[in-house]
This record gives C-alpha cells, sequence and structure tokens, in this order.
C-alpha cells in the first residue's frame, strides 16, 4: 500500500514538472517588417519548446494590433510606436531592434541621393517627374503602402508629417498600393521608375535584385548611421502584447528569447540592427 | 407494420432531402441579412447619393468621406473590357469545338480549357505579374500595373465558363436545324453563322452574364495587377480600384464607420451580382421556349 502511494506521489509531481514546460497553440501577427525576425525566431523557439505551436500572421501593424486588442492575437509585431488610442486600449510595447526605414529606388533610376525635402513632394504628388530631380524625363511611379501598414505610419512621421498634417491627405492617391514591404520590393524591382520606402531587410532584397538604395540627406542608410541616429529614418521594432507581458506566459518567454543574445543574434541575421547595448 | 416502417423511412428521407436543398435557400437568405444589416447603418449619417456618385474615398481623414464611384466605375470598365477581349475569342472556341475540330484536337482543347478553369485566381495573380504587366509595359506603356493588365487576366479567367456554356448550348441546337440549312444549301460557314449561333444566343448570352458575375466578383487577380490607387482611371494604362479591391485592402484595420462602409460597399456588389444573376434566369428561361419554337416554326 505504501509503495503504491509512493509511485502515486512521485507520478503527480513529475506530472507537475511536465505542466510547466510550456505549450499550447498561439496565433500572432502584425507588422510585415518584423516578420523575418518572428519566423526564424518562432522557428528557433519551436525547437527549444517543443509543447509549443506558433504561427504568425504578416497583415501589417495596424491590423495586428487592433487584433491583439480584440483578443484574436496574444502577441502582435509592430514597426510603427503605438498610437496613444491602442495605448488607451491596453498595448504596451517592448522594443526588440532597429530599423532603418530605406527608400528604394528601380535600377533605371540614376540618382544616388534624395532630401527630406524632395521625398515628402514625391509621396505628396507634388513632384510627378523624374526630371524635376535632375533625372531622366519620366513619370515618378510611386508605390506606397495600405494604411494597416506600420512602415506607412512611420514613413508619415518620419517624412511627412513635418509639412503636411492629415495622414490620409499627406500620402498622394495616385500611388500603386500594396499589402507588405515583399510586394513593395518586388514592383520597384520589376517596375521602371519607382520608388518605395521598406525596411532595411527588405531593402538589402532590392539591391540583390538590382534595384538601389538611396540615401536620405547625404546619409545612408546603414547600421552606424542608424544606431546613431544620424539617419533619418531611424526607428525601432516592437513586440506588442496587451498589458506588460504576464510572467510564465509563452509571450514573455519569447520575448525574453529575442531580448536575449540569441535573439538579439536572429535579429542581425534577419538584416536588421540588434538594440544598442546599454 | 412492415409497410408502416418503410412509410416512415420514405417520409423521413424525404424530409431530410427536403432539408438539404433548404440549406442553400437558407444560406442565401443569410449573406444577404448579415451583408445588409452590417452595411446599411452607414446611411444612417452619411448620404447614399454621396457613397454612390462621389469619387473622394478618404475614410481616415479628419472628416472621412466614403464614396465609391471610381470603384463602381472601375470595377465596371475592368469586365467589360474583359467581356470584350473574352467573348469573341470565348464564342470561336466554342464554335470550333462544336462544329470544326476532330476528335483529338477537340480532346486537347477542351483539357487546356478544363485546366484553365482550375487554376485558382492567385496563380493567375502570380502569372499576371510575371508576363502580363511586362507586355502591357512594353507595348502600351505606363506602370504595367493598370486596367489593361487587369482586364487581360479577367479575360482568360472568364473564358473557360464563356466557352463552356457556349458550347453547351451550341449543342443543344436541334440537329433539324442545321441539316435543313445545309440541304437549302447553305455551306457550313453560313449554317454557323446565320442559324447555329442565332439559334444559341440565349444560351451564349446566358454565358457571357455567367462570366460577367464572375469578372466582378474577382478580388485576388486583380488586386496583384490593378495598381491599386483609388481614384477614378482615365485611361487604359491608368491604375484601378474595385469594388472588390477596396473590400480587401481596407477590411483588415478598419473600424467604425471605415468598417461600415466596406460592408457598404459589400452591398453594392451583392446588389449587381443579383441583379446579373435574375438576368440570366430569365434569359434561360426565354432561351428554352425560343429554341423549341424555333424547332417547329
Amino acid at each position: 500500500m505504501k509503495k503504491i502511494a509512493l509511485v502515486a506521489l512521485s507520478l503527480v509531481l513529475a506530472a507537475g514538472a511536465f505542466a510547466q514546460a510550456l505549450s499550447g497553440t498561439f496565433t500572432w501577427g502584425g507588422s510585415t517588417t518584423v516578420a523575418p525576425i518572428a519566423f526564424a525566431a518562432i522557428e528557433q523557439f519551436q525547437k527549444d519548446h517543443p509543447g509549443v505551436k506558433i504561427s504568425y500572421e504578416a497583415t501589417g501593424s495596424g491590423a495586428g494590433v487592433t487584433s491583439l486588442l480584440k483578443g484574436a492575437y496574444s502577441l502582435a509585431g509592430s514597426s510603427a510606436e503605438l498610437s496613444q488610442a491602442q495605448k488607451d486600449g491596453g498595448a504596451v510595447a517592448t522594443a526588440i531592434g532597429l530599423d532603418g526605414l530605406s527608400v528604394v529606388v528601380n535600377k533605371n533610376v540614376k540618382l544616388a541621393n534624395i532630401s527630406k525635402a524632395d521625398l515628402a513632394k514625391i509621396y505628396h504628388g507634388e513632384i510627378t517627374n523624374w526630371k524635376q530631380l535632375g533625372g531622366a524625363d519620366a513619370q515618378i511611379v510611386v508605390i506606397n503602402r495600405d494604411e494597416a501598414s506600420g512602415t506607412y505610419a512611420s514613413f508619415y512621421d518620419i517624412f511627412l508629417k513635418s509639412t503636411y498634417a492629415d495622414k490620409a491627405s499627406a500620402y498622394t492617391k495616385d500611388a500603386v498600393v500594396t499589402k507588405e514591404n515583399g510586394e513593395v520590393a518586388a514592383k520597384v524591382t520589376s517596375t521602371p521608375d519607382a520608388i518605395g520606402y521598406v525596411g532595411m531587410a527588405f531593402a538589402d532584397q532590392v539591391v540583390k535584385a538590382g534595384g538601389r538604395e538611396l540615401m536620405v540627406d547625404g546619409v545612408a542608410p546603414t547600421i552606424a548611421n542608424v544606431i546613431a541616429k544620424k539617419y533619418a529614418g531611424s526607428r525601432a521594432l516592437y513586440l506588442v502584447t496587451l498589458g506588460a507581458p504576464k510572467a510564465g506566459s509563452v509571450e514573455k518567454a519569447f520575448v525574453d528569447f529575442l531580448l536575449s543574445a540569441k535573439g538579439q543574434a536572429l535579429v542581425k541575421a534577419s538584416d536588421y540592427i540588434p538594440l544598442p547595448k546599454k | 407494420m412492415k409497410r408502416r416502417m418503410a412509410a416512415l423511412f420514405e417520409g423521413g428521407a424525404e424530409a431530410l432531402l427536403l432539408f438539404c436543398a433548404f440549406l442553400s435557400v437558407l444560406a442565401v437568405v443569410f449573406i444577404t441579412f448579415f451583408v445588409f444589416r452590417s452595411g446599411l447603418p452607414l446611411f444612417r449619417h452619411s448620404s447614399l447619393v454621396e457613397f454612390l456618385f462621389s469619387t473622394d474615398w478618404s475614410p481616415t481623414a479628419e472628416a472621412p468621406h466614403y464614396g465609391v464611384l471610381s470603384f463602381i466605375a472601375g470595377s465596371f470598365y475592368v469586365t467589360i473590357l474583359a467581356l470584350l477581349i473574352a467573348v469573341p475569342v470565348g464564342l470561336a472556341s466554342a464554335v470550333f469545338l462544336t462544329e470544326l475540330a476532330s476528335g483529338r484536337m477537340a480532346r486537347t482543347v477542351r483539357t487546356a480549357i478544363e485546366l484553365l478553369a482550375g487554376i485558382p485566381s492567385v496563380v493567375y495573380g502570380l502569372f499576371g505579374i510575371a508576363l502580363v504587366t511586362s507586355l502591357t509595359r512594353t507595348f502600351f506603356g505606363g506602370t504595367g500595373y493598370s486596367l489593361l493588365s487587369a482586364s487581360l487576366v479577367l479575360a482568360i479567367m472568364t473564358l473557360p465558363t464563356i466557352i463552356n456554356v457556349s458550347e453547351v448550348s451550341l449543342r443543344a441546337v436541334p440537329r433539324e436545324l442545321k441539316e435543313a440549312s445545309l440541304a437549302l444549301g447553305a455551306t457550313h460557314w453560313q449554317t454557323i453563322v446565320r442559324v447555329l449561333v442565332p439559334a444559341a444566343r440565349s444560351g451564349i448570352m446566358a454565358g457571357v452574364i455567367l462570366g460577367m458575375g464572375r469578372a466582378i466578383g474577382e478580388t485576388m487577380a486583380v488586386l496583384m495587377v490593378g495598381g491599386n490607387a483609388p481614384i477614378m482611371p482615365k485611361g487604359l494604362t491608368e491604375k484601378v480600384r474595385t469594388l472588390t479591391m477596396n473590400i480587401i485592402t481596407d477590411m483588415s484595420y478598419a473600424t467604425g464607420d471605415h468598417r461600415t462602409a466596406l460592408f457598404a460597399t459589400g452591398i453594392v456588389l451583392f446588389v449587381f451580382i443579383l441583379g446579373l444573376n435574375l438576368a440570366v434566369q430569365f434569359i434561360l428561361k426565354r432561351s428554352v421556349s425560343d429554341v423549341g419554337g424555333s424547332a417547329h416554326a
């Protein structure tokens, strides 16, 4: 009798120990800029915690945080700072890396540098021909993102807000609207006279495919310039949770993983910039 | 006792089948009800006239405007242009398949058409990006992401529908008509053009309208090659946004009135497609009496 009780007790304790391990199925989503980091980190995280299954849907930062606040996602990726409305709804952002919002052009555009003012004018629709900037006589093909995008929001905050107060009317309507960074990269590479803005990881894609990354105000979007905040398009990338990440939850473990040395190495491997060491 | 059991079983089986058939009716009723219920609240404080006739779509501005005229025009232009390309080609293919093709040739063409019908629309979009946009850019100028590219891709997508229905209608024309025409001395071509196609015109019309319905409802392929700019397209090489593209672009993040406006866009789409389907049913009803009538004229 005593032996049976001992075996039963040890089994219960063992079961308790297994219950401590992380497990479950999770749906996360949001920024297409953060997506490369998220996918790489989720793959590694799932290897480290076999009971966990995570999927990340790249629908755009705005859509991601909206779904987080509704309860459809338990973690969201955002490439834009949280708006006041989102913070009031309970969203809390944790920075996990840095990005240099890059301006890319098709290979037939012979420009190397652009000023902040000219970039704003192109995206507002005031400058419509490359010859106005010293290039060939060709209509500029403006490639924009949809309004769910954090990159759309960051681009507005960095380049357009100072001149054009209303976000909706700041951007020209005569632009090709795309739904993710990858689509911008593909369209810029394949359409002559095109200009677009993407996260750093995607800018590398464009350059490899023959396109060009522009300097802004003479500053190139290199890692050093972004960390030193010399490059105008410097911004942070965030993971967003509903309230601060709860201790013991998969979300907290994932955020901690990304902030650890292994996670930051993954950020670097995804062509973004790890957080500067304090 | 056995007879009572058999009767009960019969009754039960019939009731089950009736219920299954009724599920389709139920589905249509629910879809109509919920789409209208989600979209109509927009018109409590937004004018219906402004919604249908204004080209100003700025849902996230300080003073939001919901005007979908550009998108109605976009859907309309893209569909009409696609049909202008697909109907002659489709009708010619149907005539070829029924009247002129030998066994092996007909089999090959039919296999190709069936394959075309099975390709998912996102793959059509990829094909559009890979080939169609560069073609339109080279031959017509512009960016390649345009009304013309979207129409070309849609034309290929609606070909199988038009060919299949036209073929069925042409085959349904009574043999006596063809034999009478040939007996009177008409050539094969004259018979086709002046007897067979006119006799099958109601069915062909129904096929065209079915194709129109598919074209208006297409979302993915046009999203990838249309350019998606919320403005009125002023030419073949201009960017276009259709009603379906508008819904899918904004739906993931829209809240409040913006979201209701998207459902209202769905209502407009729904009304168009409902109208088209009623037209098909009316024309099909007429075609049955037409062919039957003319055969005995």
